[in-house]
């Protein structure tokens, strides 16, 4: 096998499909193409195993092909089963469509090409160098050998071990609650809505609140018209104050002239890589603890028609939002207590909850993480955490780097593990980017 | 375009990226060597403090050094800061664009073509460092025939 072009990709989440069905599209009878899910099915990850309809897509459905190369694909995947939406028409599909869209492209090409596709039902345990190539051991003891292996395995999926009293929605750890029971959701982005969604459908009646450093809510999507920019217009390599200055005269001078702060953020999205690559590790690390927040928000909005009923549970008090840190959690016969301190008014109160939800998010020390085969190769010293511990230290051609600062020509990864390095990799239309130039990178030089 | 507050400015990082790291240069030696008028420069500099290119200290003592390692200061990125969006004309920016008062922008070729002509400016210009605008001064050979 390893005489071949062969690639095993660990995958857990969409980049692993994303980058398969890339590597595919490439003219190379001889490829063999092993992805490894440890998932029951392929494609899914965490955010698009979700059956509920209300967990809607973030992101519309020309921005959701798996093709980087074909923006309409989804639309007319979707089209084909009648969930077409006239052109121009921003439609956010449920995400258990998205992975049924992800899963029947990688398992129809599974069967159209089964010499250059194989998928592998089990966990990977370790990577290894070999002397030609890699060698993948999975949990149960089988072994896969290739010329280059990707790390595709999305993000993590359980608390930070800091805030192990809190547990994910639809993890073993969250058994059926008492409908009437307060409960506390950790962060009040994305997730949370998600979490508050599945809450609001399953009956639940008891208080909701949500708490986060700040109590800052994502805005909704609204039609608009994204600002046309080419890097020459956009200040590189700066400071960050001098950035966010800039940025905020650009705002105001859209606004002045009838357009909406939306137009900047999404005109920026093209450069939003470069614009944190050029950046001194002083912006980046001012940016994540002051600025990162607030960009969020703006930045990964939901759709409209859930961002109207989240008003509607904010103003009925059916959902709460704080802004406030946790200073001390505790367990009294059976419920959680939490002491957290309010943000504004500094004062100190106590929760009492029946469940903490973790929705904090996706940023946290990589080398703490639950991902078996990421710890492991931190440890061996085949990989390391990039400075900010956002994921695995990469290169901009997505290459793993080793404890010595020696780039690997075996070991690659995609996904949000590289947000160290490319900081906006979290999304459909950036991932797809990646893996496209991954694939023709490794079919070039690599492989 | 290319204005004497960029060429300037690019001037004495250059002149920064030659001494030793950590020592600090004094403004009035950077204005005499570089022949540049002092009050100006002044005002420069300022400005690239600002966008963190460089770092200062007042006083008797005081001066300028680079903030970072000049192989990571990228020329592009200080001439957007100096001059503003890098554009060969100035109806050829989008961010500070001035529309010519004798032609149509959406139909203009000249234009058009000088969009492009920026892009080939900023690609040039982002590739290269402060570093290596240093070194190839000391060799006296363009840029483009190292490497």
């Amino acid at each position: 096998m390893s005489g071949r072009r062969s690639i095993v990709i660990v995958g857990g989440g969409a980049s692993d499909v994303i980058l398969a069905l890339h590597l595919l599209q490439l003219p190379l009878p001889d490829l063999r193409v092993t992805v490894v899910e440890k998932r029951p099915s392929f494609g899914r990850g965490l955010a698009y195993s979700t059956t509920l309809r209300d967990h809607l897509l973030n992101v519309s459905a020309e921005g959701m092909s798996a093709y980087a190369d074909d923006p309409e694909h989804f639309r007319r995947w979707l089209a084909k089963r009648g969930l077409g939406r006239p052109p121009d028409t921003p439609y956010y599909a449920p995400r258990g469509t998205y992975g049924d869209y992800l899963e029947e492209l990688i398992t129809t090409l599974e069967k159209e090409e089964p010499a250059r596709l194989r998928l592998v039902r089990g966990e990977a345990a370790s990577i290894t160098p070999t002397a030609s190539g890699v060698e993948v051991l999975l949990a149960n003891g089988a072994s896969l050998v290739a010329r280059t292996a990707v790390l595709a395995v999305g993000h993590d999926e359980l608390p930070a071990p800091s805030m192990r009293f809190a547990i994910r929605m639809g993890s073993a750890e969250d058994t059926p609650l008492d409908p009437s029971a307060p409960v506390l959701i950790l962060g009040t982005g994305l997730s949370m809505v998600d979490a508050w969604l599945s809450l609001e459908a399953g009956g639940h009646r008891g208080a909701i609140i949500a708490v986060s450093r700040r109590g800052l809510l994502p805005w909704p999507h609204r039609p608009g018209r994204p600002m046309r920019l080419d890097s020459a217009d956009i200040p590189l390599g700066t400071e960050l104050s001098y950035f966010v200055d800039w940025f905020r005269d650009l705002v105001h001078e859209t606004k002045q002239s009838g357009g909406d702060w939306r137009d900047v953020v999404d005109g920026l999205r093209p450069f939003n890589q470069r614009i944190w690559q050029s950046w001194p590790a002083s912006a980046k690390r001012r940016f994540l603890n002051h600025t990162k927040a607030w960009w969020d928000i703006h930045r990964h909005r939901m759709a409209p028609d859930i961002h109207a009923r989240m008003r509607d549970a904010l103003r009925t008090d059916r959902l709460t939002v704080l802004a406030a840190r946790i200073l001390a959690v505790r367990e009294e016969e059976g419920t959680l207590a939490i002491d957290i301190q309010h943000r504004q008014s500094r004062a100190v109160e106590t929760l009492r909850v029946a469940r903490v939800y973790d929705c904090t998010g996706i940023a946290k020390n990589l080398e703490e993480g639950s991902l078996a085969i990421v710890r492991s190769l931190i440890e061996r010293g085949l990989a390391r955490a990039d400075p900010f511990k956002l994921g695995l230290d990469v290169t901009r051609e997505c290459a793993v780097i080793d404890s010595d600062g020696a780039a690997s020509d075996k070991l690659f990864a995609v996904g949000p593990l590289t947000r160290g390095t490319f900081f906006e990799i979290d999304a459909v239309p950036d991932i797809r980017v990646q893996c496209k130039a991954l694939a023709q990178r490794l079919a070039s030089e690599v492989l | 375009m290319l204005t004497r507050k960029g060429k300037y400015g690019l001037k004495a990082l250059v002149y920064l990226a030659q001494q030793p790291v950590d020592r600090l240069a004094f403004v009035g030696d950077i204005a005499r060597i570089n022949n540049i008028p002092k009050k100006f420069l002044d005002a420069i500099l300022v400005e690239l403090r600002n966008a963190g290119f460089v770092q200062s200290r007042k006083g008797k003592e005081g001066g300028y050094r680079l903030a970072r390692p000049a192989e990571e200061i990228m020329v592009g990125h200080v001439v957007r800061v100096l001059d503003g969006p890098l554009a060969p004309f100035p109806c050829a920016s989008r961010t500070r664009y001035q529309p010519c008062d004798d032609c149509d922008e959406a139909t203009c070729q000249v234009r058009h073509m000088m969009l492009d002509v920026r892009q080939a400016i900023a690609d040039v210009l982002d590739k290269r460092s402060l570093a290596e605008m240093r070194d190839c001064a000391e060799l006296e050979v363009p840029l483009q025939q190292q490497a």
